[in-house]
């Protein structure tokens, strides 16, 4: 019994000493990395979403006829994009000409990725479809796109692909509520891209304008603006205009209700 | 070969010397053995007569000193140097999943020479014949040991080392196993016997070692161990033993008389003094209930060589069974 | 008692062929055919991964947090995957370390290093045969648990065309040597494992430390090597080359990680078999 504890609490010791050497002396480098996921992904998908063309019987859809890329992240601008992890986003864009993209020209897939090189990517259902679908013939098969796995090299090609799409910029608040003095305030969230979101953003209340006020969202960030006029007595809704000249903005003005009274 | 070292000795031990850190297993000794002969290593448990045999087999290394078998070292010619030697160190040790044959047939593959007719022979020599589809797990102790000679012979060795062969068996089994050392010496093996049994010793032996922790205390033969012996004592057991005692004291003063810790009398003298002694108790008609050796002179002798007590040594019950 | 005696040779320098290392490797492979737990082993490595197959086909949900779950169900040749990935976690190590393991031990434990080692044979050519009947046996049931895991997952499941790890489809006839290849690519790092057991058999004496060992470090390295942050010690853990078959399933192919693997493999082998071979050569034998 000695024996056995000695044996293996040397053996662990060991693993772990010639362990914090190697991390200690590498820095810590590892081999999953944003160029290889971008090299990796975008192929995978591909190959994939050729197979859902051919299941839904949507002819003409190759792996090359899609001309996907991708850019990829790791837990936004505050963290390297490196390591393991599940916090990895990847923005593919494509082309199918059945299914248009949307504004921004790229979905979101959100990434699990394993210190072992391989990955398990879901696609946005708005893009893909859900889970399963049904078939040509009538059947209800797996969505081969919905949720995938793939692997690459980790020895793989390393030069970044420089591969950059916008930022989304996306409203989150849902019901304004307007202060004491009638100033209301907007939040907005700056999605995975690249430089972030900035541009203006202008509230009018029927008439009257409320102001400007510059925009800048770093990536995966969420900020709140106030205007500096307040809202008139009794204007039922105020309409948000952005204009962004970094990342991608509500195209259409985003128009959301006073509270009664 | 080395100046020390005798042309034509079966064993050829020379200052060899073991330590197991701070303590000295084997302290510098010295045994020869001539071919033909059957040597006794004697000596209480503890005395380093198995590290020493050990030594002899290459299965631990000496500290310092030199052992040739047949002129042989394990430096110079490795794992050769048993080319004629088999035996087993303590109790011989065998795979218990299989059977007795099984056993011998994987030894014979290691021997280099596979000689599976010899097998039914040696089976034989041991009485084991009819028991040897059985596996060993299922054999007795005494089996165990006799497969253990039984394995030592399938090398047809010249030189037969054993380990207190009769360590651990029944009375039967020890008078089988000390007539079967017999009948091999008799056949002109050379045998190296190690024993805390001075019977077994002078029963068998010619020339004898007596070891007492990791040391030589005794080295001759026999009849030289004899002659050292001190007269023997005797247990006496009266009715009487406050008159008995006085009529030893004033009368025989060649004969002492003690008080034995376990009740009784102690007498020793020669032979002589104690007939008269008790003749004159006999005479004085004090109750005589028993008149017993306590043990023999060689036993006697081989306490005093050896610091073990008698309680260390368990003697006297079996050896009166086995005589 | 009989009177039978044996004749006494002629003792003029007897000179005895020591035996040789085809003698010993004859003898170990004898008791290892004794043994049951080794028959029982090896029949264990033909009948589990049938059960395995059975009873993960008949699952309503694919296990998908694996790779290649999420096609196991319907495809033959994921399920063969599926089961190479969950038994390279610990059931290689295992299946190896049950022989490995007790090899070394069960001569400390039946009291027979003497029994043996006062015959005519050396020291290192007991360790070799030791040695290689070890790791025959763990190729063995290696080769076993590969046939079983394919031939049930072909039959059971299907043998339709399989979706690689790049999205690609690879038709039937080239994943079957796909699928074997990388059941073959186990063979490096479950001889290193098998060393390890052996290392592990000689040093403590004991068969439970010497099956258990290579298990639990086994599962420490697994551990250890999927945490992030300390990526970079990857290529020197022993559980590494157990993943480097994926680079088969990829498109375009990689093999740069089995490459490696091997190397890492021989590497671990290599030290561990030193110290084994080291320990076997300078130990005293006092015990039995």
């Amino acid at each position: 019994m000695r024996r056995f504890v000695i044996s293996l609490v040397a053996a662990i010791a060991v693993v772990l000493a010639v362990g914090g050497a190697v991390v200690a002396g590498s820095g810590g480098g590892s081999s999953i990395t944003r160029a290889r996921l971008e090299r990796s992904l975008p192929a995978t998908f591909s190959n994939l979403y050729a197979q859902r063309a051919t299941l839904l019987g949507h002819g003409g859809i190759t792996p090359e006829s899609l001309h996907a890329s991708a850019m990829c992240d790791k837990g936004g601008a505050v963290e390297p994009d490196v390591g393991a992890g599940s916090n990895w986003n990847c923005l593919v864009s494509w082309t199918d000409p059945t299914n248009p993209m949307p504004p921004e020209g790229y979905g979101k897939l959100e990434l699990q990725v394993h210190s072992n090189g391989c990955y398990t990517a879901s696609a946005p259902s708005k893009l893909v479809g859900f889970a399963t679908l049904t078939d040509t013939k009538g059947r209800e098969v797996t969505n081969p796109v919905a949720e995938f796995d793939g692997c690459f090299d980790p020895n793989g090609d390393n030069t970044p692909t420089g591969v950059e799409l916008p930022s989304l910029l996306s409203v989150t608040t849902t019901a304004l509520r307007p202060d004491s003095t009638g100033h209301v305030a907007i939040q907005v969230t700056c999605g995975t891209g690249a430089g972030g979101c900035q541009g203006t953003v202008t509230a009018t209340a029927g008439d009257a304008d409320l102001g400007t006020v510059p925009v800048t969202v770093h990536e995966e960030q969420t900020e709140t603006f106030s205007f500096p006029t307040a809202v008139p007595h009794r204007a039922p809704e105020v309409t948000f205009t952005f204009h962004l000249t970094t990342g991608v903005g509500p195209t259409k003005p985003v128009t959301l209700e006073m509270p009664p009274g | 070969m080395t100046k020390t070292a005798a042309v034509g000795a079966a064993v050829d031990v020379v200052g060899v010397t073991k330590m197991y850190g701070p303590l000295v297993a084997v302290d510098d000794v010295s045994v020869r053995v001539a071919p033909g002969e059957v040597y006794g290593i004697l000596g209480p448990n503890g005395a380093g007569k198995t590290t020493l045999l050990r030594m002899l087999f290459g299965l631990i290394r000496p500290d310092g000193g030199e052992i040739r078998v047949f002129g042989r070292t394990w430096d110079e010619a490795g794992v050769h140097t048993l080319d004629d030697v088999a035996g087993f160190i303590e109790s011989p040790k065998f795979y218990p999943y299989l059977t007795g044959r099984q056993n011998l047939e994987g030894l014979a593959l290691l021997d280099g020479s596979g000689l599976p007719e010899r097998i039914d022979e040696v089976l034989e020599v041991v009485d084991l014949t009819g028991r040897d589809g059985d596996k060993v797990g299922g054999y007795s102790y005494g089996m165990r040991q006799r497969l253990g000679v039984a394995a030592s012979l399938l090398r047809s060795p010249g030189l037969l080392v054993l380990d207190e062969p009769a360590n651990g068996l029944d009375p039967a089994g020890i008078r089988d196993m000390r007539a079967l050392v017999k009948r091999l010496a008799a056949s002109g093996l050379t045998v190296l016997l190690s024993s805390h049994h001075m019977d077994e010793v002078e029963e068998i032996c010619d020339n004898v070692t007596i070891m007492n922790r990791g040391t030589v205390a005794f080295h001759g033969t026999i009849d030289d161990l004899r002659a050292m012996a001190p007269d023997p004592g005797h247990v006496l057991r009266t009715g009487d033993d406050t008159q008995a005692m006085s009529i030893g004291r004033t009368r025989h003063p060649a004969v002492g008389v003690e008080h034995a810790p376990e009740g009784g009398l102690v007498a020793t003298g020669s032979e002589r003094d104690l007939a008269a002694y008790v003749a004159d108790l006999v005479r004085a008609e004090v109750p005589l209930l028993a008149f017993t050796p306590t043990r023999t002179p060689l036993d006697a002798l081989f306490f005093m060589l050896t610091d073990a007590r008698p309680d260390d040594v368990h003697l006297p019950r079996e050896k009166q069974v086995v005589r | 008692m009989t009177t039978a005696t044996l004749a006494p040779a002629a003792r003029t320098d007897v000179r005895r062929r020591e035996a040789s290392l085809g003698d010993a490797i004859r003898w170990e492979t004898r008791k290892l055919r004794a043994q049951l737990r080794s028959k029982a082993l090896l029949i264990g490595s033909l009948v589990a991964p049938i059960a395995v197959v059975v009873v993960v086909g008949a699952q309503s949900r694919p296990p998908k947090d694996s790779l290649f779950g999420r096609f196991s169900t319907v495809n033959g040749f994921a399920m063969a995957l599926l089961v190479l990935g969950f038994a390279s976690q610990w059931i290689l190590p295992l299946v190896t370390a049950v022989v490995a393991g007790d090899i070394f031990a069960s001569e400390d434990q039946h009291g027979t290093w003497k029994t043996v080692l006062t015959r005519s044979v050396s020291r290192s050519r007991l360790f070799w045969a030791k040695v290689v009947v070890a790791i025959v046996f763990g190729l063995l049931a290696l080769v076993l648990l590969a046939a079983a895991t394919i031939g049930a997952s072909l039959l059971i499941v299907g043998h339709g065309p399989l979706i690689g790890l790049s999205g690609q489809v690879i038709q039937p006839s080239t994943a079957l040597p796909l699928v074997a290849a990388s059941w073959a690519t186990m063979a490096p790092p479950l001889v290193a494992f098998t060393c390890l057991a052996l290392l592990f058999s000689v040093w403590s004496r004991n068969a439970a430390v010497g099956i258990a060992a290579p298990v639990v470090i086994a599962m420490v390295m697994q551990l250890v090597g999927s945490l992030g942050g300390v990526e970079a010690i990857r290529p020197y853990l022993l559980t590494t080359p157990f993943e480097a078959w994926h680079g088969l399933l990829a498109e375009p192919r990689f093999t740069g990680p089995i490459l490696d693997g091997a190397a890492t493999s021989a590497v671990w082998a290599a030290v561990s078999l030193l110290a084994a071979f080291l320990v076997v050569r300078h130990r005293d034998i006092t015990g039995g």
